[in-house]
Formats: C-alpha cells, structure tokens, sequence
C-alpha cells in the first residue's frame, strides 16, 4: 500500500538532492539543529506516509482554515507528500457512508499507527446529541477513534480548551479533548492556531517520529514557550511608558504599546509575535489591536477585552478591581475619619473613662 | 421508494445531513438537519456589545470576519456610531477579499470534485490540456510540463492511496469531463490551494491575522500613518495592491475561465436545483456610509417567484417581515414551538427531540434540526451570490447587469438557467469578479485618502459604556460569501440582552416551516434524478452549489 | 475587666489616683526593622503595583528609547518584592525565637479569655460601647488575628506575585512558582487576584496606621513610640 515519502518523490521526479533539500527545510520546520538532518533523511526514507484522520465536532472550521494557510510546507506538498490524509470532513472527497467507509478503513489498516488530528471541542450536554455525525455522537466517535491512535492533536482552543462555546453559560457542556481521552493530548492551542506553528507540529510528529516536548498544559514548548508580551515589538514603548490611550489616537498612530487598551500580550502564552501570521505578514498587535489572549484557557470569560481587569458580576457596569477597590478604599477612610470625629466628640469622657478603669483596678 | 442518506454531508462546513426520498430515480421529497449546535446567541448574554464581534466571528472560520462585520455593525447601529470613511474603505476591502478568497476555495475545494473526476484525469495528455488551457486563459503556468508534472504528483499519489480523495465517486456516470479538463482542474485545485493562502495576507495587514481578523465597533483597529513603521504605510499598502493584482489575475485568468469551461459540459444542470423562487438580499459594499444603502454596491431588497420586474423593498426592523420558526427545530419557544418571533424578541432555548443516537434515520420525528427556520414575510428565501446578483440585477445595477449578460453569453444561455445548480455556482464566479472589480476601485480610493491625509480609522465617541443610553437596540446587515446576514442586538445597562444570528445557511439550510413550506436546500432537491442510489453525486452538486456552512447556520 | 459607659455619670478626676508606670520592653530590634521594612516594601510595592495596573499618562513627548520609565517601575516592584519576602521570612523566624509578644501564638485566639478579649476590643474599638477594652500590653487579639490574616494575604500576595514573576526569570526562586499559573486559570486569573489583593492591603494600611494612633491617644501608653523605641508603658501592676 503505503510508499515511504522518499520513494514517492522518487516517483514524482526528485533527485536525492532535492529530498535532502526538502529534509533540511522540514528540519527547520521543526525546530532541529543542523546535526539532525541525517535522523530526518532516514525517518523519511523508512516510512510510509502516516495515516492522518481529522476529526471535526464543535467548532468553526476556522483551524481547517488556519491550516490550509501554511506556507512552509505549504499545504499541497504536504497534502500530497507528507501525509495521507484519509478523513477530514472539510476536505475529503467522499461523502456519508464513503466517508465513513475511509475513516474505518483508517482505524482498521492502521491499528495503533495513525494520527488523529482533533478539531472542536465535544459536547458531553444532553447526551451528546448537541453533535452528531453519520447518526453518532461526537464523542462515541472520539472514544473509537482516538482509541487505537499513536497520537491525538487538539488542534485550536476549541479542541485543547473549549473555546468559544465553552465560553459561560456553556450551554452545551462543551469540553476540550484531554479531558475526555485516555492518552496524552498535544494541545495546540489558539483561536486558530497558527498555520506555520499547526504544520510544524505536525513535521515534528512525523518527521521526528516523537512528541514535541511539551509544557505542564500538553503544548509544545517549541511554541508556547513565550508570552506575546515577551518578544512583541512594541516592548519597548512599554517599558517607556508609551501606551496608546485610545484607538487611532495619536499614540496608535505611532504605534506604542497597547496595554491600556486591553492587551492581554502579557497573560498570554503564543508565538504570534516571532512567527507571525500569514507567512509573517503581521500579527494582531502589529495591525493594531491588542490581543485578545485567543490561545489561553478560558479568555473569552477574561473579558471586556478593552479593560485591562475583568469586570466583576454583579457590581453594575464596568466594575473593575480598581473600581472596587477604591469604593473600599474610600469608605475605609471615610469610616475611619467618622470614627476619629466620635472618639474627639466624646474625647474627654472617654480618657476619663480609661483613667477611672484603671484607678478602680488599682 | 428509496430513501437516501448523506451524513456526513463533506466539503462543505459543519455537519449536515441530508435524507432524500428517492421515486424512480428522481428526489420527490427531501429534509436538510443540521446536528451540531454551540449555543452561541446564548454566551453572548451579558457581555459586552463591544466585544461581540469577537465572539460572533468565531460563529466561522471559513466565512471569518463576516460575522464580526456584522456584529459591529448591529452595535454602531443601535448606539448611533458613525464609521469614518476611511474605516468603510478598509471594511469593504476586507469583505471583497473575504468573498473572492471564499469563492475560489468553494469552487475548488469544496465543489469542483462533484464535477471534476480526478482519476479521469491521469489519462489526459498533458499537450492537450496545455493547449486547452492557454485557448481561454493567459495564465502561464498552463504548459504541457506543468501539467504533466501534475499529473505525475497524481499518478504516485494515487499509488499510495489517496488520501483525502479517497472513496470519491470517481468512474460515476454523471461525470462528464474529457481527461484534458479534468487534468486541469486538478492542477488548478493545486494552485488554489497554493493561491488563496495569498489573498488574505490583505486580512492580516488590516487585520492582524487570518483566521479571524480583528474588527473594532468605531471604525478599524489599524491605524495609517506614512511616517512609521508600525502603523498601515507605504510598504504595507504595497503589498495590498500586489496581493490585489495576484487575486485579479487568478480570479480572471484561472478561476472564471475553469468555471465557464466546466460549467459548458454541464448545462443540463440549468434544469435541476432551482428550487425556490425567491430571492432575498441585504445588499453590501456602502459607498457614503453604511446608513444609505441606496449607495451599495449591491442593492438591498426581494425578489418574489422569479419576477424580475419588482424589487420588494426589505426592512429588517419591521417585526413583520423577518421571522424565524422552530416548528421543525430542536427549540422550544415560551409562546409556543408553531409561533414566529422576530429576532429581536429571538429566544434560544436548545430542545432534542430527537431519536437517541446512535440512529439511521430521522423519518417521522416532527423536529430534525438545530436550524431554525427564517421566513420573510411569511416566505422561504434564498439567499446567497445568487439571490445578490438576482436582485441587484433586477434593480437595474449597470455593472452587474453587464456582467452578468457577459457570462450568460460566453455560456450561451438564457437567463432564466441562472434559476438552478448551475446558476448558483455561476452566480459566484460573477460575484467573485464583481468583488474584484469593486476591491480594486476600494483600495484606490483608499490611496486617495492616504495622499490628503484624511486616514481617520475609528471614531470614539461613543467607545465609553456611559455614553450609551440604558437601552438601546440595533441590527447590523451584510452580504457574506453565502448571503444575507443579520445580527440583532438589544443592550441594556451597557450589556447584551438579547442578540440574535439570523444567517445565511439558517435561510438556505432550515427545515420546513410551520405549513410545510420547504427551505432552499429542501426544495432544490426535488426533481434531481439520482443515477446511483449509493453514490448520491447529484445531491452534493445542488447542495455544494449552495456551499453550505451549518457553524454558520446553527451558532 | 471594662466598664460600661452608662454606668459612670461623673468622671472622676485623674489626679487624685497617681499611676506608677513602667517600662516594658515589648517589640524587640528585629520586630521593630522588620516592622519598618515591611512598611516601607509594602507601600512601595503598592504604589508601583497600582502604577503597573494603570500606567499614568506621563512622559508622552518623548521616543521610547529615550526613557524607561515603566521598566524602573516595574523594577522597583521586583526590588521591593524581594526585600519584602526575605524581611517576611525573617519575621516568621522570630515569630518561634523572640519574645512572648512577638510569638506566633499571641496571634491566634486560642485560649477562651482571647476570644473574650475579641469580643471586648470589638466592642470598645468599633462600636464604642465600652470605652475601653482589655489593654494588651502586646498587640491585643484582635489585632493579632488581623495581623495574622495579614500574613496569610502576604503569602497569597508572594505566591500569585512570584507565579507573574516566573514568567519572565530564570532564576531558581521565581521559577519555583511557575506550577501556581495554570492552577488559576492562567496568568490573567493569576495577576487578578495579585491586583486585587492590592485594596487589601491599602484597607489594611488604612485601618492600622489609625488604630496605632487611636489607641496611642486613647490609652496614651506610647503605642506610637513602641514600634520605633520598642517601649511601652504600663501600670506598675498589670502586665499579662
Ligand atoms: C505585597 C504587596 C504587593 C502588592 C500590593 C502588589 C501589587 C501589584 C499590582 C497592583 C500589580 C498590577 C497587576 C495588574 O493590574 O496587572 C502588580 C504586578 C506585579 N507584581 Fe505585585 N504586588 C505585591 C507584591 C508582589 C510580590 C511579592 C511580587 C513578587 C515578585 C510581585 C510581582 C509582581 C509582578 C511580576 C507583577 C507584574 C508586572 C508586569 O507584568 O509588568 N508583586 N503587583
Ligand atoms: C504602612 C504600612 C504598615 C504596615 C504594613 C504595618 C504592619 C504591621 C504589622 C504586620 C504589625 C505586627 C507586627 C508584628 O507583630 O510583627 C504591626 C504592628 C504595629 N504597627 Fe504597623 N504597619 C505599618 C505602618 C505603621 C505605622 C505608620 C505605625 C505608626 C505610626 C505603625 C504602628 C504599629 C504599631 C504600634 C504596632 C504594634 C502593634 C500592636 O501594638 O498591636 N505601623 N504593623
Ligand atoms: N452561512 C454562512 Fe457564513 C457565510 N458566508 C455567514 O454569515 O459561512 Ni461560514
Ligand atoms: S479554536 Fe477557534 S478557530 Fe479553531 S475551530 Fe475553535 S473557534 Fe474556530
Ligand atoms: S502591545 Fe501588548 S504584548 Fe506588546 S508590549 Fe504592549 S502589552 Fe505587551
Ligand atoms: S489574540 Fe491570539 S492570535 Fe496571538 S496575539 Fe493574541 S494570541
Ligand atoms: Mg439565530
């Protein structure tokens, strides 16, 4: 069946030299030193392109999307040379029951050895039936597939955290892959993720034939190492104190930093500000608005995004911490300062009243 | 009597399935579900108006942005806010970017493998389709070792198993391609997919990233200044007008001149999949503001049973006209599951009626979807390029009408083909032009504006929360890649009280209404002949001719 | 014991009873510096915490690498973080070697007569009805279960800000904290407690530099004097 991926370039044309071109860029991709190339060239030249099935429950489709941006490789190559890519809703030819003869095919051929790709997050609400597939739950159909996997990737924030629909009230009980998995996820977190970091992770799986070192949270260190904040450009108009103030103003226009506008670069882990989106064109910050944390658990209950501190329930509009804490602070000294005028109101007696304590006990 | 099953419903977004009541070898009667459901108009309560494009862009990664359009607009509406013209600029150089990307990965990705047969296209001879190809396009890289290098990746490709196109319906009567063609949209699905990864670098300048720019209610998050390096300037404009010409050309050189090659082996499909009658669209591409909708580029309005002769005129506030319907839906309503609310008294209130999965069919459930059902004034709609092109063409728009006349010419076609499956995949190709032609006059005007200096990109006068009135509600329209799209709003106290999605997929996609009135998808499907019942390739043509998004639909 | 204010309709006159007083050597050195270095960090760390939170509008006309303004703030909360953590954990050091006033159990309320005592100091410090409560030579067990709660809040405070802090140093303290992150929900759940405990601290400050005056005014013992001199001065007779 399968053909290792040197002998399909074979097939297709490539020289040697060009394999090994090709090795040495997909061993940048995935982070190796020069020294490892030689590992790359023979994980290539053994194996047959692994089975990738991509499964998709509650989501938006946007880290298919995502994905289909990348630029090295860029998605064709990958598509066509990397990876067999034998189940993904949004791409696959087949439908309905072809679909799902391509999927078991998959599990079946592949017991133990392919790769599962999770978009979205699944919903344990009512049963599951808030998503169903081919008549099945999402997560009957996580259970079975992820069941005989070597790996699972939780592809975005929907699948590693819940994202969006896990946002409060979670109507739907929508949760993230590692909680519903008995197997080590990789998280790739993001909201999408981005596609350079998405198809590098998957070099790393296949190429290197391992895991990613991965953080205490399953994401790859490689990429989730750093805070937006640690490396943004914009860094040393914070460090000056050079904040936008408003949006377009004068500031923004000069492009300082965007912490008071909300920014959540300083809370949020995610290589946006090395790699960049769209093969490097830019990144939020870069066009101007600040991060929205789209790659931390939760970030969609961290709002308003505009305020730096998250509004508290309950305390009317824009209760922030401050707000509070200075309604506290003031009615701490307005309490103290009353306190003060009764104890001068009532000085003499009270003197009086301690001295007479104290002659009685004498 | 047959009754076939498509779950999952691929290349397309989301999970649909269809069930298809299949007499003879012709549909007689068909039911769309949507199976997937996130609550999203739900989350939304409580927050902040500000921050819901945020939330509502992720209602989808394909159509991306759209939504946050919308959204922000349904906040600038209901607080009086105002956009620069420079920030309306900038917004509908995204939104033409958003369609022309979509569209070419539709009718690529998403739809050309119901027409193209990929293994039909390893018998081609490559000089063949070279010479095909460069007989109706200018595109260079049609040459004979381009495609036999395609061809080549294929042939090794296929040896390997392949992949995702795996278990296609290849070898199906209904495909009708020479291998010359076919081999040529083979190549071309490669470059597509190579190309559109391009066009939304324009996203990511303006927006900060694609998937999911930002958006901002006030105008748009980027700042112009010339003099600095961290804002939108001359480099950066730079690469939007080359990324600009690139799309031009793919979109004029590749992409419309594959659609009118594949669609004049296909022209019995003008017969099938016209479905309903009626045509329903917002309009979009403001040219003096968004308040005016006389001056888009796209009119505003419906068309009723085809008549192209009257253009109804549309009021999305009037609580008469748009209603949506849960009587075939997983919903119930507090006044009833038979009564129609306007979305700004929308409840969301999920209900699973269902049978317990795991199931074979939905037959005789009375609710079989997480749509809901929109009805204008009491009307199914179609919406989409289609319906866009419909009614901006009836209302007499110069440019569209030409274009238009153009591509019923070279396909030798009378007007009333645009009704059907065909129709609708040619209507996107001229909607993609159209947005092209528009995206080109945008950026230009853009650079006029940069050249006086007037760069304002936000307006804040309304951006503090005490600003707003204690109540207030709004709707925000617009035309994305798959149609007419509303948010409704309703803020009190500075939050959200209400919002509702009422989406172009949740038009095309619902299940019938409470008198049975079938919705677009439904209703297309009657009277397409099905050859083999187990490779229904005839129900993905007229469905994918929609290019269905149940994230959309649903939310 | 104390004395109900009702009770008492004349007030007699102080001088006909001479007091002896002596004095007590209650807050050692190490009590008083630590007393007056955790003053002093705690206020700065407050001042720049907030500063960090809501950076003031200051110093716009200039290019960024002309100043570092903010970077000096940010410094000087990491300063102040670390004096403040190392004078805490000497503080808790002495808290088992000093003297009786300065232990760690004068400041739970373990004993019957302690909570008797929290009850008295409530009503005589707050409500005024008995003017004067208990007079503790040391701190009374109000105060010291406050303190005490101040405590807690300071290692909350050390926890949530050395987690912030391990996010960007490598050296081995800070680091140890890096687990506490993700065990809040992130770095945003982790700087909004850290901020919040903020007015914490103010309160607190608020309410205590008043109290020592208060009862320095009311009992007239040299409270005030006693955190600097370390002296206090009671009654010949009463010293618990
Ligand atoms: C005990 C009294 C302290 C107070 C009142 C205090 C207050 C604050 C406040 C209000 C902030 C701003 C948070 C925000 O709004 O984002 C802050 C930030 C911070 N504090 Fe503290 N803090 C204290 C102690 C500490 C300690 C012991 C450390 C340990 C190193 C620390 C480390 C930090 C760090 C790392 C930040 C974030 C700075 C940045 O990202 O630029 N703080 N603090
Ligand atoms: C500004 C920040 C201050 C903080 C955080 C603070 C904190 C504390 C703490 C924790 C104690 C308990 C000491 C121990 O037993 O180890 C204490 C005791 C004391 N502090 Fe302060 N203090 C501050 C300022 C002041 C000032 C300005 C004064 C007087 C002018 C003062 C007067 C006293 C006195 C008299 C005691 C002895 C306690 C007692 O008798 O109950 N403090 N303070
Ligand atoms: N239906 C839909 Fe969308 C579009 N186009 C939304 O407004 O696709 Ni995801
Ligand atoms: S993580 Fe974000 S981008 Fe990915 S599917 Fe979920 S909502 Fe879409
Ligand atoms: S813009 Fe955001 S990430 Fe960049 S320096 Fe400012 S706060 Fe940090
Ligand atoms: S919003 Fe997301 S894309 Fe990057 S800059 Fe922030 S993590
Ligand atoms: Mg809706």
């Amino acid at each position: 069946m399968g053909l290792s991926i040197w002998q399909s370039m074979q097939q297709k044309g490539y020289s040697r030299r060009d394999f090994l071109q090709f090795c040495s860029a997909a061993a940048i991709v995935a982070g190796l030193k020069e020294t490892g190339v030689a590992q790359v060239v023979s994980a290539f030249e053994k194996k047959e392109k692994p089975a990738v099935v991509w499964l998709h429950f509650q989501e938006c489709t946007c880290c298919s999307e995502s994905f289909i941006r990348a630029s090295h490789p860029i998605v064709a190559d990958a598509l066509l040379d990397v990876l067999s890519l034998n189940y993904t809703e949004t791409l696959m030819a087949a439908s309905g029951f072809q679909a799902e003869k391509s999927l078991n095919d998959t599990i079946r051929d592949h017991k133990g050895k392919y790769i599962v790709l999770v978009e979205g997050a699944v919903p344990t609400g009512a049963d599951g039936v808030y998503c169903m597939i081919g008549g099945k739950t999402a997560e009957s159909i996580l259970q079975t597939v992820a069941a005989d996997a070597a790996a699972v990737v939780a592809w975005g924030s929907c699948a590693s955290n819940g994202c969006v629909q896990a946002a409060k009230p979670n109507p739907t009980g929508a949760t993230p892959i590692h909680k519903l998995v008995n197997k080590p996820v990789i998280n790739v977190p993001g909201c999408p993720p981005i596609a350079d970091v998405m198809m590098a992770v998957v070099t790393h799986l296949l190429v290197l034939g391992q895991l990613p070192a991965l953080d205490s949270l399953g994401r790859p260190k490689e990429f989730y190492g750093r805070r937006v904040h640690d490396t943004c450009y914009r860094r040393p108009n914070y460090d000056a104190g050079l904040f936008v103030e408003s949006f377009d103003d004068e500031n923004a226009r000069k492009g300082y930093c965007l912490y008071k506008m909300g920014c959540r670069g300083p809370v949020t882990y995610n290589a946006c500000s090395v790699v960049k989106w769209n093969e490097g064109t830019s990144y939020p910050i870069q066009s101007g608005h600040g991060c929205i944390g789209c790659s931390e658990e939760g970030f969609w209950d961290n709002g308003p995004f505009y305020q730096h501190l998250p509004s508290f329930p309950g305390f009317g509009i824009e209760s922030t911490a401050d707000t509070i804490g200075t309604v506290v602070g003031v009615a701490t000294l307005a309490g103290v300062a009353a306190h003060a005028v009764v104890t001068n109101v009532r000085k003499q007696k009270v003197i009086a009243e301690v001295h007479s304590e104290e002659h009685k006990e004498q | 009597m047959a009754r076939v099953v498509v779950d999952p419903v691929t290349r397309i977004e989301g999970h649909l399935r269809i069930e298809a009541v299949v007499e003879n070898g012709v549909i007689t009667d068909a039911y769309s579900a949507g199976t997937m459901v996130r609550g999203l108009e739900k989350i939304l309560i409580g927050r902040d108006p500000r921050d819901a494009w945020a939330i509502t862009e992720r209602v989808c990664g394909v159509c991306t942005g759209i939504h946050a359009l919308a959204s922000v607009r349904a906040v600038e509406d209901a607080l009086g806010i105002a956009v620069p013209p420079t920030a309306e600029l900038i917004r509908n150089i995204m939104t033409g970017v958003l369609n022309v990307q979509d569209h070419v990965v539709h009718f690529y990705h998403l739809h050309a493998l119901d027409w193209v047969d990929i293994i039909s296209a390893l018998k081609a001879d490559p000089k063949k389709a070279a010479e095909l190809a460069s007989s109706y396009s200018k595109w260079d890289k049609n040459t004979a070792s381009y495609f036999s290098a395609v061809q080549d990746k294929i042939k090794a490709f296929a040896a390997s198993g392949l992949g995702i196109f795996a278990n296609g319906y290849w070898g199906h009567p209904a495909y009708k391609l020479p291998p010359e063609v076919n081999l040529i949209g083979v190549a071309h699905y490669l470059d597509a997919l190579e190309w559109q990864k391009e066009i939304v670098k324009v996203h990511a300048v303006f927006g900060g990233k694609n998937p999911h720019p930002n958006y901002l209610v006030g105008g748009v998050p980027c700042s112009i200044n010339t003099d600095e390096v961290s804002a939108i300037n001359s480099e950066r404009l730079n690469l939007v007008a080359r990324l600009i010409a690139q799309a031009d050309e793919f979109i004029n050189e590749v992409y419309i001149p594959d659609l009118l090659t594949i669609a004049s082996f296909y022209k019995d499909w003008a017969n099938y999949g016209g479905g309903l009658k009626n045509y329903l669209a917002y309009g979009e591409y403001p040219t003096r503001g968004y308040g005016q909708p006389e001056s888009f580029k796209y009119a505003r309005g419906a068309v009723l049973n085809r008549d192209l002769s009257t253009v109804h005129p549309v009021n999305p506030r009037d609580t008469q006209e748009i209603k949506e319907y849960i009587a075939h839906s997983w919903y119930s309503y507090e006044g009833g599951d038979n009564t129609g609310l306007h979305p700004w008294a929308g409840e969301t209130k999920l209900n699973y009626t269902g049978p317990k999965p795991p199931f074979e069919t939905l037959a005789g459930y009375e609710k079989y979807s997480f749509l809901k059902t929109p009805r204008w004034k009491e009307n199914p709609m179609e919406v989409g390029p289609l319906a866009r092109i419909i009614v901006s063409y009836a209302a007499g728009h110069a440019d569209v009408k030409e274009l238009v006349g153009q591509t019923l010419g070279k396909l030798n076609v009378p007007v009333g083909a645009l009704f059907s499956t065909l129709g609708r995949t040619a209507a996107r190709g001229i909607d993609a032009q159209l947005a092209m032609t528009w995206l080109k006059e945008f950026f230009g005007q853009l650079m006029e504006r940069v050249k006086i200096h007037e760069v304002s990109t936000f307006n804040g006068e309304r951006w503090e929360p005490k600003s707003w009135p204690a109540d207030a509600e709004g709707v925000g329209l617009a035309e994305a890649p798959r149609g007419a799209l509303a948010h409704y709003i309703k803020i009190h106290n500075g939050k959200i009280d209400n919002y509702q999605l009422v989406v172009p997929t949740t038009w095309n996609g619902s299940p019938r209404d409470v008198k049975l009135q079938r919705s677009a998808f439904e209703e297309s499907l009657i009277g397409t002949p099905v050859a083999k019942l187990e490779e229904p390739v005839e129900i993905l043509r007229t469905i994918h001719s929609f290019d269905p998004c149940l994230a959309c639909s649903v939310h | 014991m104390g004395v109900d204010i009702g009770a008492h309709d004349t007030l007699p006159e102080a001088s006909e009873h001479p007091v002896e007083y002596r004095r007590v050597y209650v807050w050692e050195l190490p009590v008083r510096v630590y007393h007056w270095i955790n003053a002093v960090a705690l206020v700065t760390l407050c001042i720049t915490g907030y500063l960090i939170g809501a950076p003031i509008r200051a110093f716009y006309a200039a290019e960024a690498y002309q100043q570092y303004w903010f970077g000096w703030v940010r410094f000087i909360h990491f300063f102040a973080a670390f004096v403040y953590l190392f004078n805490f954990a000497a503080r808790i050091y002495w808290g088992f070697v000093g003297n009786k006033y300065a232990k760690w159990r004068s400041f739970f309320p373990l004993k019957p007569s302690q909570r008797q005592e929290m009850v008295d100091v409530f009503k005589a410090d707050v409500l005024q009805v008995k003017l004067h409560g208990p007079i503790s030579t040391g701190h009374n067990s109000v105060a010291g279960f406050i303190y005490f709660l101040t405590f807690l809040a300071f290692v909350a405070q050390s926890i949530t800000g050395f987690a912030l802090y391990s996010s960007m140093s490598t050296s081995w303290l800070p680091r140890m904290f890096v687990w506490i992150v993700p065990l809040m929900g992130g770095e945003f759940g982790v700087r909004f407690w850290h901020h919040l405990f903020l007015w914490f601290f103010v309160s607190f400050i608020i309410v205590h530099v008043y109290l020592a005056f208060y009862h320095d005014y009311i009992e007239g013992r040299g409270t005030i004097s006693s955190i600097v001199g370390g002296w206090k001065f009671e009654r010949e007779n009463r010293d618990k």
